[in-house]
């Protein structure tokens, strides 16, 4: 990341800045010709806009997966407990207990690392591999408690309704275009932490773990406590966005959280290039837009079901195959730092 | 890198611009066409098919087209909730029938109420979807009514049946069913035995059928989907389970015979309707549906026949060419409101349909079925009345 | 009690088709350290394969399943040669993210293959010993066994656990008594030098993957027997599998089997007697509290600190 004042950088940091007034302005305009007798197909600002912000979520979940993954080397299957922990941490206590998002948020987050560092604790001597099968059964176990402890949100399958949105100044922030300012605060947040970390005394320490961890131990780092370190913020970042989620979606239920969404994190961490911020939220942005990018544009008959996953498969394994180091770095980055 | 991506964004914008339309009356049908679901999908596509063919070919409404716009889905709230806004901000869609599963309902429903489009459901039943939005809308009953009917139609209709086990799948819909079903029987005094919950996508249940057998019940109610309902019934009788088995509306589907096959003999159902006890008018739709597309309709087929048929007759009286797509939108969202008496009700193939004040669907009666000879039929006794 | 004696019994035949699936995983894990997400996914095809074979081929089922099975072979050697063998020296996350992308290709191909909807062999194809019913005016229960107190066994189920063990106890001799299984042993304690030993350690990896995705046609022809064959059933069959691989120690064969038992028994007496809410997650448990524990697994070696 070694950004400078170019004319294309400052035209780039605008078009984030204003993005949904873009949008906004392509409605009127294809309003404005639709009266004139020309339709385009134009899908509409709000559903853009629904869509950039969904894959904001999904970049920060990149980043923060990534520090487990990409930082630390380890394989992470179960991610979205974490996501699933922040989700109705913020959830249950907006919507059933009537406390502030601003309250919440950080509660979630706090809550959401408290499981990073149980969960990660019985690997801690042991290898990935441990760590991959741990993390599997967390989340499919989060999963069901949501799902089968109706006590615990009040209906069945996890079915949490009406989470409040949150004010400010008697504010409403309820609008996708308040949510896309929203999310962009928390990402930058989290994108600029995670930066400076990866460029501290911590984020070599991970890389060294990651190269070689009986070295890194040798050379006298705390291999315990900067995995868990990693497991921590890693954790965090995962319930900020399912605090996020929660006021986002309003109405949530178990199945925002299934196992699979863990795996589509993953190969968006994967086709960026592990161990790259940018690159995750490369990948990021192009995974969490493609199943609605594809949408339109291939209308199979019903009986063969929706072809998206096939292509998520197909991509997967032809990345790994010809350019295992993702899409975004042109060397090989097993020394990044 | 800059190609690969330079590439994929030309392949986004050629495929989100790449459709141009032309000006004709464009209603969504959000349903799940693919997952565990598609089953259903498929039924509520034929029977949205079979109305709008017959609207268009009677000259269309006032004039115009109608077209249908299929959204899928997939049965899960975190899709339905992207294709939900991808409808509200298409400013050509008038009105959404759908969406099937309640969760989808649910997670649609503030996108709906916050863009001002009519929500119109011909299947969710979970006891809250119509509730917190004036947008939502549904053509059957909900849960609380079903588990209730159940109950009443096991303790009142079939006298000899004594002691009663639920077996029901932990989501919300079976376990909401599995709720009302488990209060009212306690409420009139059904001996309920046991109540044994399993996973959605579950295959092998004879852990919990082996449990519900050494309960001995007369009868046990499957509060569940086809899938599992029909594997249920067939482990049950190979475990020697002879008791009467009892499903929902969840079981309701052409899947379920296929699945449970010999097994499936004498098992009832309930349903919001029934070919077999329904009007004329039913079974000419019946045999138009088979003729159009070789295949006889289901319940589901039959109740969004009837939902694309009262969005048509709203967008019909209430249509204006000349009016913004918000007020055209509002307009149905009335019309579908002032429908709050029998007088004023909707006239379909599956009954009368009026609305209450949440948007739930008032006074329209569950049917039970038997299965028969491989086939559905209505049973000979139905329950007319809830006490 | 008798209860207690139907639901072991339950749990014996589930935890057979689980030790048949974890075979695959552990074996495959053994040689390349690669967890094949996609094993789940050869155990669904095996089961589909056999339904086409019969239905729309109308072969008998004594050949349908030797014959799926041999497939179901050829489809693990395939999936090794185009997918896992370039990758060898690559980071062992690229071969694990490939065979996830393997599962998901295989899933979705089911899926518009034979489409969504869950099938069943039709039970006039099947042997007529597989079919058992109760009659329901006398209760009696055709081809199966009763058991003391009531409960019954289905000569299915006998089969079932009679065809697991024997190909346990054929998979364990050929392990252990011939040259081939001789190689994979060599070769999943160290593959490098197996290959300066002369041992064509490709080849072996692919007669392990054989062996491996043959043993888990047979399980998913054994599930399809009493339950759907869907396009998801490798997923939540493969997990339960998996765990019981963890369980029995991963890389162990007999740890496998073994663990397929625990897991299977446990499964079902969770269901029965706890919550049938938490079926699958019993194994995640099990599974967790195996890595806390004892994190080799129940037969694995001592210390397995590989990275």
């Amino acid at each position: 990341m070694k950004d400078k004042l170019t004319p294309k950088n400052i035209i780039f940091a605008l078009l984030i800045c204003f993005l949904p007034l873009l949008m906004f302005a392509i409605d009127d305009l294809v309003a404005l010709l639709s009266q004139s007798g020309i339709y385009l197909g134009w899908p509409g600002g709000e559903y853009m806009l629904r869509i950039i912000v969904r894959a904001g979520v999904y970049m920060m979940l990149a980043v923060g997966l990534n520090i487990v993954c990409g930082f630390t080397g380890l394989l992470d299957l179960g991610y979205v407990c974490f996501y699933l922990i922040g989700g109705y941490t913020a959830g249950i206590l907006m919507a059933r207990l009537g406390v502030s998002y601003w309250v919440a948020l950080p509660l979630a987050v706090l809550h959401g690392t408290a499981w990073g560092l149980l969960r990660g604790a019985p690997t801690l001597r042991l290898t990935g591999d441990y760590f991959a099968i741990v993390t599997f059964g967390f989340a499919e176990l989060f999963f069901r408690i949501v799902r089968n402890e109706q006590w615990l949100v009040g209906a069945p399958n996890g079915q949490l309704r009406g989470i409040p949105s949150p004010t400010l100044f008697g504010i409403t922030f309820n609008q996708n275009w308040h949510n896309y300012y929203h999310i962009l605060i928390l990402l930058t947040l989290v994108v600029f932490i995670t930066y400076r970390l990866q460029h501290s005394r911590v984020g070599r320490a991970w890389v060294a773990i990651r190269e070689d961890e009986q070295a890194a131990e040798s050379m006298g780092i705390n291999v315990s406590r900067y995995k868990s370190l990693a497991f921590a913020v890693s954790a965090a970042i995962g319930g900020l966005s399912g605090a996020f989620i929660a006021q986002f979606q309003v109405n949530i239920s178990a199945p925002f959280f299934e196992f699979w969404e863990s795996i589509l994190i993953l190969c968006m961490v994967v086709l960026g290039g592990m161990g790259s911020i940018r690159g995750a939220m490369i990948g990021a942005a192009i995974l969490g837009s493609l199943g609605e990018i594809l949408r339109p544009g291939l209308i199979i008959p019903y009986q063969f079901g929706n072809p998206r996953y096939l292509i998520f498969g197909i991509i997967l394994i032809l990345l790994m195959r010809f350019r295992p180091s993702g899409l975004s770095l042109k060397k090989h980055n097993t020394n990044t730092a | 890198m800059r190609n690969w991506l330079t590439g994929l964004l030309i392949i986004g914008l050629v495929s989100i611009f790449g459709c141009e339309q032309q000006k004709e009356l464009k209603v969504a049908v959000a349903a799940p066409y693919t997952g565990g679901a598609a089953a259903f999908g498929e039924m509520i596509r034929r029977g949205a098919e079979l109305k709008q063919k017959e609207i268009n070919e009677a000259g269309g409404i006032n004039g115009m087209k109608l077209t249908l716009l299929f959204e899928d889905d997939a049965g899960k709230g975190s899709e339905a909730s992207l294709v939900a806004e991808r409808i509200a901000s298409n400013p050509q869609i008038v009105a959404v029938v759908g969406h099937f599963n309640s969760s989808c309902s649910l997670a649609g429903q503030e996108i709906y109420d916050r863009a001002g489009i009519v929500e119109l459901s011909p299947g969710s039943t979970a006891v809250n979807v119509c509730e917190g939005s004036p947008w939502t809308f549904r053509n059957l009953y909900r849960d609380d009514f079903q588990g209730k009917f159940i109950a009443q139609y096991i303790d009142n209709v079939l006298t000899d049946l004594e002691s009663v086990a639920v077996f029901f799948d932990n989501d919300d819909y079976g376990r909401g069913l599995r709720n009302a079903f488990v209060a009212e029987a306690e409420r009139i005094g059904l001996n309920l035995v046991a109540s044994e919950a399993y996973e959605r996508d579950s295959t092998n249940f004879k852990a919990q059928l082996t449990s519900i057998k050494a309960k001995n019940p007369d009868a046990i109610f499957i509060s569940g989907l086809f899938q599992e309902a029909g594997l249920i019934v067939k482990q049950g009788r190979e475990a020697g389970i002879t008791a009467q088995f009892f499903g929902a509306d969840g079981v309701d589907s052409p899947d379920f015979l296929t699945i449970a096959e010999s097994a499936a003999e004498g098992v009832y159902l309930t349903t919001p309707f029934t070919f077999g006890a329904a009007g004329a008018e039913a079974k000419q739709m019946a045999a138009n549906f088979e003729a159009f597309h070789g295949v006889a309709p289901d319940t589901w087929a039959a109740l969004t026949y009837d939902a694309v048929g009262m969005i048509a007759e709203a967008l019909e009286k209430t249509y204006n060419p000349e009016a913004t797509i918000a007020d055209n939108r509002t307009a149905i969202r009335e019309h579908l409101a002032s429908l709050d008496t029998p007088e004023e009700g909707y006239e379909g193939v599956t009954g009368l349909t009026y609305f209450d004040i949440n948007g739930d669907t008032v006074d329209k009666p569950a049917y039970v079925k038997i299965v028969k000879d491989g086939q559905f039929v209505a049973a000979e006794k139905q329950l007319s009345e809830l006490k | 009690m008798a209860q207690l004696l139907e639901q072991f019994i339950n749990g014996l035949v589930l935890g057979g088709i689980y030790a048949l699936i974890a075979v695959g995983y552990t074996m495959v894990y053994g040689i390349i350290q690669l967890i094949n997400f996609a094993h789940g996914e050869i155990f669904m095809f095996g089961a589909y394969l056999a339904l086409m074979l019969i239905t729309v081929f109308n072969i008998p089922f004594w050949v349908a399943l030797p014959a799926s099975m041999l497939l179901c072979a050829m489809l693990g050697m395939l999936i090794d040669l185009v997918a896992y063998r370039p990758l060898r020296d690559a980071p062992r996350l690229s071969a694990l993210i490939t065979a996830i992308g393997i599962s998901l290709v295989l899933q979705n191909l089911a899926r518009m293959i034979w489409s969504a909807r869950p099938q069943q062999f039709p039970t006039e194809t099947l042997p007529a010993f597989f079919v058992s019913e109760v009659n329901m005016q006398t209760g009696e229960i055709l081809n199966a066994i009763p058991l003391p107190g009531g409960g019954i066994l289905p000569y299915r189920d006998v089969f079932i656990l009679a065809l697991a063990v024997v190909l346990m106890i054929a998979l364990n001799r050929l392990i252990h008594l011939t040259k081939i299984g001789k190689a994979m042993r060599a070769c999943a304690q160290n593959r490098v030098a197996s290959n300066l030993m002369g041992i064509k350690t490709n080849q072996v990896i692919a007669i392990t993957f054989a062996i491996g995705s043959a043993l888990g046609a047979v399980a998913g022809i054994m599930v399809g027997l009493s339950e759907n064959i869907t396009p998801t059933m490798g997923y939540y069959k493969g997990v339960a599998a998996f765990a019981a691989a963890v369980l029995g120690g991963i890389g162990n064969i007999t740890g496998a089997m073994l663990g397929g038992i625990i897991i299977g028994l446990a499964e079902v007496l969770g269901a029965g007697y706890i919550s049938g809410g938490y079926r699958l997650a019993i194994a995640y448990i099990i599974m967790i509290a195996v890595i806390v524990i004892r994190p080799s697994g129940l037969l694995g070696k001592s210390t397995a600190t590989r990275a």
